[in-house]
């Protein structure tokens, strides 16, 4: 019996040895990026969810794209945009890009993708925003002239949101846009496992002849975010997107892998102005003043302020050219406890606080805001829910929160949807003609001075009796040391065409 | 031999009742899940039109006894249904790659710790109360009580991260199979092993030790048949029922619940599967993968009473209402 047993062992190791390495390899020459990044939900623009990024940026393509740097715009598919007055856009056209099924790319695609916005039958995420399109006017094949309802004199910024990739308008991505990809971007699918991962190749016909840098992208989709950290440190992967800042502190420690801040992400603090206690402005601001901003960089994000982590109580971020300086508030109790008694709250304050405790530094973030506001009076008593129940059950009805959002290239485009009266997601219940007239201005003015004037008239406003607080945490990307020129700007959208490996 | 034919026939119709009656609880829990389905698939920017349309399109619209009959028929076709997400994308294609890596998952630690964990309950009875007896039973002890999840990364620092001999993560890498990566289930299947390890050869050594002190081993030893003989012919035999149970009674839990393991080593089977398919709500996949696992645990369950029926007759007499 024990000379059988160890005889299956034997055959066990002898079998499993032999398998070992015996694999098609690509050839040495040929460069790869390996990343692991989450498991897609849907991906067909449109309805994108924004997971599976590597994915969807590296196949699919844009009119224009942002600089990682400096937040500019490039052009990409469009070569050159021009409005008077902000109303009426012409775009001109890169002549000679294919897409990937080899159809040629041409403006009736554009017309095609920005009229699909409005198809009831797509359930287009950018509807509302699209809206405003009155015509699209095809002057020639590489010349569209879009006109709009009103002037909107930073309208080519929405074609840089990730949902607004252009496609091909003779491909059927109602049936195929989930399982076959297919777009005019620097990388083609070759295959794909569902759920599992995908390899995509370097179009050897993509219209800059320079680019992509590398010949593959190996995709893995994987759940849990230590496995994909185990991955980039066994070398199974070059690229995790998106680590938490603890998995930073240990990462750090590791010779061939550096973790950088990509860009930032917005953790709205919202206080609803139609709901007690903070339908009080010295409420809100008792609150803000119990704020500390160093603490918060540290406890949240393990990093201090100014190092991918910002804070302000406006809606703009630090690092857009619209933000202005409002200079810090600092930490005030007395001043908390005062504003408190005055408000006829002189025992204090119990309130909820609601949050998606799975959502990437919202846990940590509640337990110090509740901390920090403590000594103050106020009793903040945490509700922390999985996100799906949180987004759909308590949100935009509660009346204190904390919400992640997406940063945007155009900050108008946030005002209109979360800060305006009638904005879809208006967290904090604002329905303040003062607000709403500047935001108004800002989405119209085609002075970028006046414009300029107008959002710091708002953020001082917002400083003044805002009812948000808008902290910014870094969206961490965890790289090889030998992977070169990763460029993620605030868009989402990866440029992996930039990418080299040593 | 007709009572045992009847008697496995009772147990096959088990078989089918529970399944029926598990499929209907299936489809309620996941009907019950919080939330609105294409809400949470759509994320926070979802538009009420983007909403319906991913309903329509999902056929999430249409009534939940509608569905499910839906459902109920396509099975019985062979067809799961299509994944939410991957419109077009059928469950089949998804599900049983998946269930051919675990099973060969499965199969491994099955290779692995059903010989050890038997050959050291046997050493340990036969050498009872004495020096192999103690190291046997406390290893044994040890590695039941330690978590699959803590005995594994224990496994990943000492073989893939200190000695370099294994993968970190037991991916299959892109262009490959599974056929032609065996090693990658080396690290889940040791961590299998040390779960099970502890369960079986601890009851093992105790059915043995029965058996050894019984009346007929002793006749046996007086009757001057060789050590071996008798520990192998006589003893092992009779002792190995108990064991077969706890053995059976784990399959289930093998083929289709190793979900923290492959979720631990990132493997790509049934398991992680349906952790990917619970996280993102993919209703269809969902219910496929448990659907499934509820069958496998059902017949292996089944098959174990079978089994025991046929090596011992007094089960099948009581079970056959004889």
């Amino acid at each position: 019996m024990i000379r059988k047993t160890i005889l299956i062992f034997v055959i066990i190791l002898v079998a499993f040895s032999l398998t070992a390495g015996g694999a098609k390899e690509p050839a040495k020459t040929e460069k790869t990026i390996r990343v692991a990044e989450n498991v897609p939900g849907l991906i067909t623009p449109g309805v994108w969810d924004g997971q599976a990024i590597t994915l969807n940026a590296s196949i699919y393509e844009y009119l224009v794209e942002v600089d990682a740097v400096d937040n500019s715009l490039r052009p990409i598919l469009a070569t050159d945009w021009s409005t008077d007055d902000g109303a009426v856009w012409t775009f001109h056209l890169r002549e000679g890009v294919k897409f990937h099924d080899g159809t040629p790319f041409d403006a009736w695609d554009v017309k095609y993708t920005i009229e699909r916005t409005q198809d009831p039958a797509v359930g287009h995420l950018k509807r509302a925003d699209f809206a405003v399109v009155k015509a699209i006017d095809v002057v020639d094949d590489h010349t569209v002239v879009i006109t709009l309802k009103e002037k909107r004199p930073t309208f080519v910024m929405q074609m840089t949101d990730y949902n607004m990739a252009i496609l091909s308008r003779h491909y059927d991505y109602e049936n195929l846009g989930e399982r076959s990809p297919m777009g005019t971007g620097p990388f083609i699918l070759s295959q794909m496992v569902p759920k599992e991962n995908a390899l995509l190749v370097r179009n050897r016909e993509y219209w800059d002849p320079a680019l992509p840098k590398v010949d593959r992208l190996e995709i893995y989709f994987v759940t849990d975010l230590d496995a994909k950290v185990a991955m980039l440190e066994g070398n199974q992967v070059d690229v995790v997107p998106f680590v938490s800042p603890v998995t930073r502190l240990r990462l750090d420690a590791h010779p061939n892998i550096n973790v950088i801040a990509a860009y930032q992400e917005h953790r709205f603090i919202a206080m609803a102005v139609d709901q007690k206690p903070f339908d009080d402005n010295r409420v809100r601001l008792a609150f803000k003043y119990t704020m500390d901003p160093d603490i918060l960089a540290r406890s949240v994000a393990q990093t201090t302020v100014g190092e991918g982590f910002y804070y302000n109580e406006s809606p703009i971020m630090n690092t857009l050219v619209e933000y202005h300086e409002m200079g810090r508030r600092g930490r005030d109790i007395a001043k908390a406890r005062s504003l408190l008694e005055e408000a006829g709250y002189p025992n204090g304050v119990s309130v909820d606080l609601y949050y998606a405790n799975d959502h990437p530094y919202s846990k940590e973030l509640s337990q110090t805001v509740a901390e920090l506001a403590a000594p103050a009076g106020f009793a903040i008593n945490l509700k922390g829910f999985p996100r799906d129940i949180y987004l759909t059950q308590y949100w935009l009805k509660v009346g204190f929160s904390i919400t992640g959002w997406g940063g945007r290239i155009d900050p108008a485009i946030l005002l209109g949807l979360a800060f305006r009266s009638d904005g879809p997601w208006n967290e904090p219940h604002l329905a303040d003609p003062v607000i709403d007239s500047l935001i108004d201005r800002i989405a119209s003015e085609a002075d970028e001075v006046v414009r300029s004037r107008y959002y710091q008239q708002l953020q001082q406003y917002f400083y003044d009796e805002g009812a948000i607080i808008n902290i910014q945490v870094p969206k961490l990307v965890a790289l090889r040391t030998n992977v070169t020129g990763y460029q993620h700007p605030l868009t989402m959208i990866v440029q992996y065409k930039y990418a080299d490996i040593d | 031999m007709k009572r045992l034919w009847s008697f496995i026939a009772l147990e096959l119709l088990r078989l089918l009742a529970t399944i029926v009656v598990m499929s209907a609880i299936i489809f309620l829990l996941v009907e019950l899940m919080p939330g609105d389905v294409a809400q949470i698939i759509l994320g926070q920017s979802a538009t009420e039109e983007a909403v319906a349309a991913l309903r329509v399109s999902r056929g999430l619209d249409k009534p939940a006894l509608e569905r499910y009959l839906s459902w109920v028929g396509g099975m019985l076709r062979g067809d799961l249904g299509q994944s939410i997400y991957m419109k077009g994308v059928s469950v089949n294609s998804l599900l049983w790659r998946r269930v051919a890596h675990s099973l060969a998952l499965a199969l491994t630690a099955f290779l692995l710790f059903v010989p050890l964990s038997i050959l050291f309950g046997v050493v340990a009875a036969v050498k009872e109360k004495r020096v192999a007896d103690s190291i046997i039973s406390f290893f044994g002890l040890a590695t039941m009580a330690l978590p699959e999840f803590v005995s594994g990364v224990f496994l990943i620092v000492i073989f893939a991260v200190t000695l370099k001999w294994l993968p970190l993560v037991s991916i299959i890498p892109i262009g490959q199979t599974l056929w032609t990566n065996l090693r990658i289930l080396i690290l889940p299947a040791l961590s299998i092993t040390f779960v099970m390890f502890g369960y079986v050869s601890r009851m093992q050594r105790s059915s043995m030790i029965g058996v050894l002190h019984s009346l007929y081993i002793r006749s046996a030893k007086l009757k001057g048949l060789p050590r071996m003989y008798i520990i192998t012919r006589h003893a092992l035999r009779n002792a190995l029922l108990p064991t077969i149970t706890v053995i059976g009674m784990n399959m289930g839990w093998l083929f289709g619940g190793l979900v923290v393991v492959e979720s631990l080593f990132g493997f790509p089977g049934m398991g992680s599967l349906l952790l990917t398919a619970v996280k993102t709500r993919d209703i269809p996949l969902i219910e496929a993968c448990v659907l499934l696992i509820t069958v496998i645990y059902t017949l292996s369950t089944r098959l174990t009473n079978i089994l025991y029926a046929v090596l011992n007759p007094r089960i099948r007499y009581q079970g056959g209402q004889e």
